[in-house]
């Protein structure tokens, strides 16, 4: 019974309340609510604006969870081993993890200040990027400057879900495939992924859902912009309900909502994903 | 580190210890560490996140620390107070030099006197707009008083007590002296007044002024701009012979999709005879003269720091301060910030009012109130929530926080960023701060002028915050990125927006 009561209180009124604010609009003139039944979806769904951010969050999700779960798992491999000091590099590993977002975005956006930043710099003196468009201000760097952030902060997490996955691995097939001859990768690619597949789709669906809602690194490191190149589904939404358009952007929080039920529903089903 | 610096750190090490152990009073505390040169910036900071702009608070003149508060006043406030005594009080801020400064001396002076608790949320300026708005849309009442920035007034006019009418139908808690006079009229009318009520007592007054390098003048020659052309033109002779050295011609706060960049636009947009709106109040940005205004802004932000496209108002002052820009037309508040202890300018930067526009549109071709000048104010109010259910001790803070005293010595103590009222400009101890060092008021005479003479300010209506913090700067932003071919584009993309969200406002 308690568990329920928690559950109405604060997960089921929440919810029905955004879909109330949803079908409402708020006059400024009077600052009241005005049922207008789907007016605010349609504005919603026909607005650039809204596909943009969409495009933005997805391509945010799948780079990031693309790079988080190669690097994971190659680091992860590499920990794998019971020689000296690496007890201490896996402990090593959870620092990113105490990191508030918020300040990992602050620490980044000082590494890619233009004027002072360290990264800036070396990429300055590598020849990769142009010293006169910074980072966080360039139409195809911002987005990837707000990636690394997340990139640095969140691999740890995929390295620990894949190393506890690869030390709960059975010796014995790996032993017969050394005696067939099978090379290094041939077992990696034969008897590891298979076995870990469902720790890798549980690892991706938790950072799936995760990533779809990022709005700290981008509230901090470029509050959208330049322009909208950086502005995610969340930051929008966020930014309208900031400026008191809280029906809309109850809308728009719903259609991220409803946008990672799907994809997660999709997923589950796709990859036979258990709890 | 040298030894001068191992001395100094070790001397504020003892001083802290010596305090936390009881040893020396927090009057002794603060008279050593204004010494060592440290100040409140640095507790703000270290400890409150980004404010606007980048402070410099120090404690410059140590013989400050001596002067305590006005003793009839504390006297008055301990006679006044005892009914509330208990009484908590809340506000959110950002952290703007006044409030750290009340923040500073609200519980050894404030809460002393009447008993009455305060607690300041100190977070960035979106958040304050944020908590505000919840606050006001559910008449919750969280929040006894709000701190509103100038842009806000007309959102929040309907859920303020008109102020001056309150002390005048509360003249049992009504301070003496408090002299409604002393604030000037064009200050009042900028930042506090809509529709003809007083929403709010003004609190902070930060303001466009030109900051310049005189090192950087005398070695090039340069004169003194008299009007924005010739600064352009300074902008263009600092940048050709400096860039080399890493000093450009000019910075900026113009990140995109942030009301910094907002705030940069408006100054150039009226310094080149344009408005926000005209007299029927549509959009105007996009006619010969907002285009203009646009163009300037796109030549100033060519030279400026690359990094000023990421910049917000702390990383304009900061870029100021650590020698990378030869000038700039920007909040008088960082002023303090270029003498202060980790300047590389100290010195070296010079104050002025804004030079004068090229053109300039009259107030009463503008909407909404409009005031179109260079000197774009920025300024803040506290007002008193009508959903308060401590209305009157929140009343006697408000008074106390704004009072001739606490303002007066928040001049010294805040920087010199917060001379809201004309007694702040003859204050003996406001005089004796203007001169090189941490907490300077040498900017005071360009500051006082900029506000009697070259104020400009934003239009005033309720959907106006949503404009200039969302539609405005992120079309802006799209512009100088070079998502946009052409100004005129942008401003026909802001125009839909904005003449629909002004439109219920519109007067018939």
């Amino acid at each position: 019974m308690p568990v329920v009561v928690l559950l109405v209180v604060f997960g089921v009124y929440p919810l029905l309340y955004s879909v109330w604010l949803s079908l409402q609009e708020r006059s400024r003139v009077t600052r009241q609510f005005e049922f207008v039944g789907l007016k605010q979806w349609e504005i919603a769904l026909t607005d650039p604006r809204t596909w943009d951010s969409f495009q933005v969050t997805l391509t945010y999700t799948l780079v990031c969870l693309f790079f988080q779960v190669v690097l994971g798992m190659a680091i992860a491999m590499l920990l794998d081993t019971e020689r000296r000091g690496y007890g201490l590099l896996r402990s090593l590993m959870t620092l990113p993890l105490v990191v508030p977002p918020a300040v990992t975005g602050l620490m980044f956006l000082l590494m890619e200040d233009a004027q002072f930043g360290v990264l800036s710099y070396y990429l300055k003196q590598l020849g990769i990027i142009d010293p006169l468009n910074p980072i966080l201000a360039g139409n195809d760097t911002a987005l990837i400057g707000v990636m690394l952030a997340d990139i640095w902060q969140w691999t740890p997490f995929m390295v620990l879900i894949f190393l506890a996955g690869l030390r709960a691995l059975p010796k014995e097939p790996y032993e017969a495939a050394a005696i067939d001859g099978a090379s290094a990768f041939q077992a990696f690619r034969m008897i590891t992924l298979p076995l870990l597949t469902r720790v890798i789709a549980v690892a991706v669906l938790i950072r799936s859902i995760d990533l779809f809602r990022v709005y700290d690194y981008v509230y901090v490191m470029t509050s959208g912009g330049p322009g909208t190149q950086t502005e995610t589904l969340s930051f929008y939404a966020g930014r309208l309900f900031t400026l008191a358009n809280f029906p809309y952007a109850a809308a728009l929080a719903l259609i991220v909502l409803i946008s990672l039920n799907v994809i997660a529903s999709i997923f589950i089903k796709l990859f036979k994903v258990r709890f | 580190m040298s030894f001068r610096e191992h001395d100094r750190k070790t001397f504020i090490a003892d001083t802290c210890g010596d305090y936390a152990s009881r040893r020396i009073s927090k009057r002794e505390f603060i008279r050593k560490l204004g010494i060592a040169g440290v100040g409140l910036s640095g507790f703000g900071a270290a400890m409150l996140g980004g404010g606007r702009p980048f402070r410099g608070l120090d404690f410059g003149n140590p013989a400050f620390a001596q002067a305590g508060p006005d003793e009839a006043m504390m006297q008055w406030l301990s006679e006044v107070g005892k009914p509330f005594a208990g009484t908590t009080i809340r506000y959110t801020s950002e952290a703007t030099p006044p409030t750290i400064v009340a923040n500073q001396l609200a519980k050894e002076e404030f809460t002393k006197a009447t008993g009455i608790n305060v607690e300041i949320e100190i977070v960035p300026l979106e958040q304050v707009l944020q908590k505000a708005t919840l606050d006001i849309q559910g008449q919750i009442g969280t929040y006894d008083l709000y701190y509103l920035d100038q842009s806000w007034m007309a959102t929040f006019s309907p859920d303020m007590e008109d102020p001056r009418e309150y002390y005048d139908s509360h003249p049992d808690i009504a301070m003496p002296d408090f002299d409604w006079a002393d604030f000037s009229q064009p200050l009042l009318d900028g930042i506090s007044m809509y529709d003809g009520k007083l929403v709010s007592i003004p609190f902070d007054i930060p303001i466009f002024i030109l900051m310049y390098r005189r090192d950087l003048y005398e070695k090039h020659g340069l004169k003194v701009p008299t009007d924005l052309n010739e600064y352009m033109a300074n902008v263009k002779a600092i940048q050709e012979a400096e860039s080399k050295n890493g000093i450009y011609g000019t910075t900026g706060q113009l990140r995109s999709g942030h009301y910094s960049l907002e705030c940069d636009w408006t100054a150039w947009l009226w310094g080149n005879g344009g408005s926000i709106y005209d007299k029927a109040g549509m959009f105007s940005g996009g006619d010969e003269q907002g285009i203009k205004g646009l163009e300037y802004l796109m030549e100033i932000s060519k030279n400026c720091p690359p990094g000023a496209l990421t910049w917000t108002w702390d990383g304009e002052g900061q870029s100021v301060a650590q020698g990378l820009a030869g000038q700039v037309i920007t909040w008088g508040e960082y002023f303090p910030s270029f003498d202060g202890a980790n300047s590389k300018v100290v010195g070296l930067m010079e104050a002025a009012p804004p030079p004068k526009a090229i053109s300039l549109r009259k107030p009463e071709d503008c909407g909404f109130n409009e005031i179109p000048n260079v000197g774009h104010q920025g300024g803040s109010g506290l007002g008193l929530s009508k959903y308060s259910q401590n209305q009157e001790a929140a009343f006697l803070f408000m008074q106390w926080a704004t009072s001739k005293d606490v303002v007066g010595r928040g001049s010294v103590l805040g920087g010199g960023a917060s001379p809201v009222r004309l007694s702040a400009f003859t204050d003996p101890r406001t005089l004796a701060a203007a001169k090189v060092g941490p907490g300077t008021t040498r900017h005071f005479p360009a500051v006082e002028k900029t506000i009697n003479t070259m104020m400009g300010s934003e239009p005033d209506f309720p959907a106006w915050a949503e404009l200039s913090n969302n539609t405005i700067p992120v079309e802006l932003g799209k512009y100088l990125t070079g998502q946009f071919k052409t100004p005129q584009e942008c401003m026909d993309a802001i125009k839909p927006v904005a003449d629909e969200m002004a439109a219920p406002f519109r007067k018939a």
